[in-house]
């Protein structure tokens, strides 16, 4: 490595002069700051702080971390733990009712002083969060008529909540009630398992209402922003970084600590230009760009870095199964059976993903196992797969040649065109199909792949929101729903709504399982009307001086980090 | 101009061959133009033979070796280890310069790549060059209204930012004309078109939509000029038709600086058809191209050097030929440029 | 002078307008929607999104709303109502009335929600200025020398190495030497930061990655104008006149040979703050070009707009700059 770079210097030091200037290494002291390189925020500006608007990963990073929610989720475990507030429920699951930490301040970062500072109302007694700022931060987003898409989820599981959506009701007649200071009191409209986690999502976070009506819609920029959590914001620079500093008067809990750093500095970057600056020290945490994994593995020093978690996606391929040849579940079948998933991770993905047969990832609540119901599972099988379409092709009477060819669409991606092009080689080879692979831009391929004339065979992901299968089963893929369309036989369809429907009321958690099997087995099996391909990993680099956790749902908990100063160079 | 070429034009053709051969003579001369025709005319037989050489077909995958690199790339690039150095390279001397992230032979890809690059490099400069002469020609021959409306239209095209233009045309074009045009209509003759040219259709309009306009300009500007000159006064004083003068004495003489214009411009093109790529608008995968080759190879450059290294130095060299024929060309052909020797 | 200018700005706004018509009618004819994302907005959420931007009027409405929230003053109240559709570029205070003159509201940007194109612009336009500068300066610190070193040695082995360079510059893709610089210098030399933005050691590899493209076709373009400007007679003259080569080159030729050098300058200025792009995705910059290309992905019809409008003005700006310098630089051209 010494010499290497002597060579380098050598040779360049003669052509650039101006090379002579050093970069200025800022002094950090004994401060703990944290630099995160594209891993927390991504690629682009984080798009919102309001978290009536929130709906992305980024968003709800810095969210997370600034207004904790009534209940939030162990990033570990992935179970719903008291987070603001403990909570009771009524015998009939309608009635939630959250005790709220009495004496958390509103706090806000003061540039000039380069403090945070406990806010006051205009009494100047400190302002506390209270069951009143929850209440208004759900009736903004169900009732602000602003368009929060997670207002409308969380709609449809209170009390009047479609009716307030959708302005035929005022507000006033939401199912959320202020009992008193620090009691809040939510009414369900229908009960279901995972209700203590849709309360404690974004969407009903506290909300300041007397900054939203001073600044409106900038009130989440640095100059006014008001948290309570562990952190708050300091600094955003969009485009660049968003910064996040410890709230001094953050009483710390069990569940969420008072935070071991000082300061945690988000980078906006690009996968590649992230692990350059992990690579120079410039940055304690990186995500990991799929070109570089070789390297990060082979290499002493970053393999000691680099981790691999399980992720919160699944991958898979969609199905427009009104389309021939793919109207049969035959051929859909075969399409399934001839990936070799574990060839395509090893080669292709390389981030140590698992081979998905089920929709739904196994980390969910509820969500079943695939190793736990093999009847279910469609498998690989080249040799099965070629029977299959055999038989297809003899009902119809035709050969090979005669069968109409199948595209393969994916949005503009070089991880999703490499997969894409990985599968088309996969099907040729083993079943001797043409498959035309067709790209485009991600907001034409969303508009496409959600029409009547969807391609034949489409790429498509789906994350968590909450850590349930009925997320996934019946929130993709119900009839009410129809994120996906799918034109399935209208038995099988029908079948699966009643499962998926049976099983969001269902509180036995194995009777649960058992009813997602069972949907699971008409979608991915029988009926084939999908093929999942891997379920996500999550990667990243972390510097060896960081102790960290690691979260199994796209968001971290920087309280529970921490820097060890003397280790770090 | 002397007394002879007044008397040439009195003929029914101009002598504009001479001219040509003469400039034809002048760019023998020079040596780093004749060397750009060289790898020109290189590149050209590579694509047009592109089935005989490749060593390889260029989509043809075999994920085991994927990223794999023979002994010597991995020498040439001192980051590259191999696996049996505790490394993670592969080594594979089946491929003469290494294969791709899915397995691909890299050499081969460049190989086939060279079509696309030269479509890109000729076809939407021909294009352009066609809308921009008859444009200009148009402006400088009506004059008056036309001219001014024209020149409005250039000046907007002018202003456009013309990276925005393109991305757009693209976004609209491949977002309206695809596969689910209904058959027979225009939008999916146009989808057709560009499938069964690997997508590059919509990047040679883009481009012609886009570059037209200097052309235009150009011609117009040496058009109203030639009009001035000695030997188109000549020729109307002869009674030679306004039209004739046009086409026959003025566009030989301004063919010269538009191609000489246009040749100089070719490198663009081709860095477009690189960042198109980059942004996701580039040719239909698997086809190959040198600009699709770069940028993906070029999210990779710290671990696998060679898989932008290799494309990008074919790239070069057509553009630093493209760059020498056209520099040599305005030296030839450039009339204001004659005697400077 | 004064009345040429005068009628160039008036152009130039009739110019911009065509170009906002033309890109609102393509921008809008481009399927896929601001809203669209992998979870699909159910109806009612859309419906509230569409209705809070307006985007539930006629397209045609929507133009015409567009353009007068851009061109019609308005005299308010002196404090508006916090609102990302009430952000006025120019707001001055009329105190007579105790009313607010404002002016040119370029619209929201409807993915990065706080922002405005208006403050999107004055976040990332210095950002990209300075870039777009850095990068200038390297263009033509290379550039010109080595197009004056090419020309006066022509056919040497100067002119080789010279114009050799600077090919060996515009033939290689931002895409790749923003990279390979990178991660020399950031990541093995440690030199510089390997990304950023603030410092003058964050401008260094940015610049240069842009510049040095740039500053091949300066130099070929300064090559070509001075040989042709060292055959014009009154070089000859001088010349004769026995004049030192130096002082002919250095006071007379280089003079006029910068014109086509000039003319170029001002539409370069303008491409390096919009072309710049690959650059601040590599080295994480938070300037223009990132909106601009994103906007188009996203649907972000207002900040598409505005980004383009902006580049036009600039383009258009810089063009009359150029031909009012070659007024300057040649008093035997006069405009009337």
């Amino acid at each position: 490595m010494k010499r290497r770079t002597l060579q380098y210097s050598r040779f360049l030091a003669l052509l650039l002069v101006f090379a002579l200037m050093v970069g200025v290494v800022s002094a950090q002291g004994d401060r703990k700051v944290l630099v995160d390189a594209g891993n927390a925020v991504g690629a682009s500006d984080v798009p919102t702080l309001d978290p009536s608007l929130a709906t992305d990963t980024s968003s709800i990073q810095v969210l997370i971390e600034t207004n904790p929610g009534l209940t939030r989720i162990n990033e570990v475990t992935l179970e719903t733990e008291p987070s603001m507030a403990t909570w009771t429920v009524s015998d009939d699951g309608l009635v939630y009712t959250f005790s709220i930490m009495p004496e958390v301040p509103w706090v806000k970062y003061n540039a000039e002083t380069d403090a945070v500072e406990q806010v006051l109302d205009e009494n100047g007694n400190v302002r506390y969060v209270t069951a009143e700022d929850f209440a208004y931060g759900i009736r903004r987003s169900i009732g602000g008529q602003l368009g929060s898409y997670y207002g409308g989820i969380m709609a449809s599981w209170v009390v009047n909540g479609d009716a307030v959506y959708a302005g035929e009701l005022p507000v006033e007649e939401l199912g959320v009630e202020v009992l008193d200071t620090y009691t809040l009191q939510i009414t369900a409209s229908k009960p279901a398992a995972f209700l203590s986690t849709i309360f404690g999502m974004w969407q009903a976070y506290a909300q300041p209402a007397w900054v939203i009506e001073e600044y409106g819609d900038f009130w989440y920029e640095p100059e006014s922003f008001q948290g309570y959590g562990p952190f708050t914001l300091k600094e955003w620079i969009h485009g660049e970084s968003i910064t996040i500093i410890k709230n001094p008067f953050w009483p710390g809990t069990e569940n969420i600590p008072v935070p071991a750093l000082d300061e945690v500095k988000m980078m906006v970057l690009e996968a590649s230009a992230a692990l350059a600056n992990f690579e120079a020290g410039a940055a304690d945490v990186s995500i990991v760009p799929l070109s570089d994994i070789d390297r990060i593995q082979a290499d002493p020093v970053l393999s000691e870095a680099y981790y691999v978690g399980p992720g919160s996606c699944t991958y898979i391929y969609g199905i427009n199964t009104a389309k021939p040849p793919l109207d049969d579940a035959r051929v859909r079948q075969a399409l399934s059976m001839s990936i070799n998933r574990q060839a395509l991770i090893d080669n292709v993905t390389k981030g140590g993903q698992q081979p998905a047969f089920f929709f739904a990832r196994p980390s969910l609540a509820a969500a079943p196992h695939q190793e736990d119901y093999p009847e279910y599972v469609l498998g690989e099988d080249v040799e099965v797969a070629r029977e299959l379409l055999q038989s297809y092709l003899d009902e119809r009477g035709i050969t090979l040649d005669q069968m109409e060819p199948i595209t393969l669409a994916h949005n503009e991606s070089e991880g999703h065109a490499r997969i894409a092009q990985a599968i088309q080689q996969m099907w040729t080879e083993a079943l001797g199909i043409t498959v035309e692979i067709q790209t485009q831009e991600w907001a034409v391929y969303l508009e496409t792949i959600k029409s009547d004339d969807a391609p034949q065979v489409f790429r498509y992901g789906w994350c968590l929101d909450y850590p349930d299968a009925h997320n996934f089963l019946f929130d993709v893929f119900d009839s009410q729903v129809r994120e996906l369309g799918i034109n399935w036989n209208n038995e099988d369809a029908a079948e699966f709504d009643s499962l998926v429907e049976q099983a969001m009321v269902e509180p036995d958690m194995q009777t649960r399982t058992d009813l997602y099997a069972q949907a699971e087995n008409l979608l991915t099996n029988k009926d084939a009307a999908i093929i999942p391909i891997y379920y996500y990993t999550s990667l990243n680099l972390t510097q060896p001086w960081v102790q960290r956790t690691h979260s199994q749902f796209g968001q971290e908990y920087f309280e529970k980090w921490d820097i060890d100063l003397s280790a770090r160079p | 101009m002397s007394v002879t070429d007044i008397a040439s034009l009195s003929e029914a053709r101009p002598k504009g061959d001479s001219l040509w051969m003469d400039g034809l003579k002048r760019l023998a001369r020079n040596r780093m133009a004749v060397l750009g025709v060289v790898i020109i005319i290189f590149f050209i037989l590579v694509a047009v033979f592109a089935d005989q050489l490749a060593p390889k077909s260029y989509e043809a995958q075999v994920l085991a070796d994927n990223n794999a690199a023979p002994q010597w790339v991995i020498d040439m690039f001192p980051v590259m280890t191999s696996k049996a150095d505790g490394g993670y390279v592969t080594v594979s001397n089946d491929y003469i310069l290494g294969a791709d992230d899915l397995g691909r032979d890299i050499l081969s890809r460049i190989i086939y790549g060279t079509r696309i690059s030269l479509a890109v490099a000729f076809v939407g400069p021909i294009l352009a060059l066609i809308i921009g002469l008859v444009m200009g020609l148009i402006a400088g021959y009506f004059g008056g209204i036309v001219d001014n409306i024209i020149m409005r239209v250039v000046d907007i095209f002018y202003a456009f930012p013309t990276l925005l233009i393109i991305i757009l045309m693209m976004a609209y074009f491949r977002g309206s004309f695809n596969e689910s045009s209904s058959q027979g209509t225009f939008g999916y003759a146009l989808y057709m078109a560009d499938r069964s040219m690997g997508g590059m259709l919509f990047i040679f309009i883009g481009i012609a939509l886009t570059s037209w306009v200097g052309l235009a300009r150009l011609t117009r500007g040496e058009a109203l000029s030639a009009r001035q000159r000695e030997y188109v006064i000549a020729a109307r004083s002869i009674g030679s038709k306004e039209r004739g003068i046009m086409f026959r004495h003025v566009l030989p003489n301004i063919l010269g600086p538009l191609i000489v214009a246009e040749t100089l411009t070719i490198p663009t093109y081709i860095r477009y058809e690189a960042f198109l790529s980059f942004i996701g608008l580039g040719v239909n995968r698997p086809t190959p191209s040198w600009g699709s080759m770069i940028s993906d190879g070029s999210r990779a450059i710290a671990s696998y050097p060679h898989q932008a290294i290799f494309p990008a130095i074919a790239l070069f060299l057509i553009m630093f030929a493209f760059n020498f024929l056209g520099d040599g060309l305005r030296d030839a052909l450039d009339p204001r440029m004659r005697g400077v020797e | 002078m004064g009345a040429f200018i005068v009628r160039r700005m008036l152009q130039m706004l009739l110019v911009l307008f065509v170009i906002s018509l033309f890109t609102f009618v393509v921008m809008r004819a481009v399927p896929g929607g601001p809203f669209s994302s992998e979870k699909s907005l159910p109806p009612r959420t859309l419906a509230q999104l569409e209705a809070k931007y307006n985007l539930d009027e006629p397209l045609v409405m929507q133009y015409i709303h567009y353009i007068g929230d851009i061109a019609i003053p308005h005299i308010t109240e002196n404090r508006l109502e916090n609102s990302v559709l009430n952000d006025y570029l120019i707001n001055i205070y009329i105190p007579v009335v105790d009313r607010t003159f404002r002016w040119m509201n370029f619209g929201p940007s409807y993915k990065s929600v706080s922002q405005t194109v208006n403050s999107i612009i004055k976040d990332t336009l210095p950002v990209s200025a300075t870039l777009g500068i850095g990068a200038l300066l390297v263009a033509l610190v290379i550039g010109v020398p080595a197009g004056i070193i090419a020309a006066l040695n022509r056919n040497s082995r100067w002119d080789y190495i010279a114009m050799g360079v600077s090919i060996v510059g515009v033939s290689i893709p931002v895409i790749v030497l923003g990279p390979v610089l990178r991660y020399v210098f950031g990541v093995q030399l440690k030199w510089l930061p390997p990304t950023g933005w603030g410092g003058i050691e964050h401008i260094i590899m940015p610049a240069f990655a842009l510049g040095f493209a740039e500053s091949a076709r300066l130099a070929r373009l300064t090559r070509a104008s001075l040989l042709q400007v060292l055959n014009e007679d009154y070089i000859r003259t001088a010349r004769a006149k026995g004049l030192a080569e130096r002082v002919v080159v250095g006071l007379h030729a280089l003079k006029n040979a910068m014109l086509p050098v000039v003319t170029t300058i001002g539409p370069l200025f303008a491409f390096l703050i919009t072309g710049s792009f690959v650059a601040e995705l590599v080295f994480g910059i938070p300037g223009l070009g990132k909106f601009f290309v994103t906007s188009i992905t996203n649907r972000d019809y207002p900040v598409i707009m505005g980004t383009t409008l902006l580049l036009g003005f600039l383009v258009i700006v810089a063009n009359l700059i150029v031909d009012v310098v070659y007024v300057w630089l040649d008093p035997r051209i006069k405009y009337d």
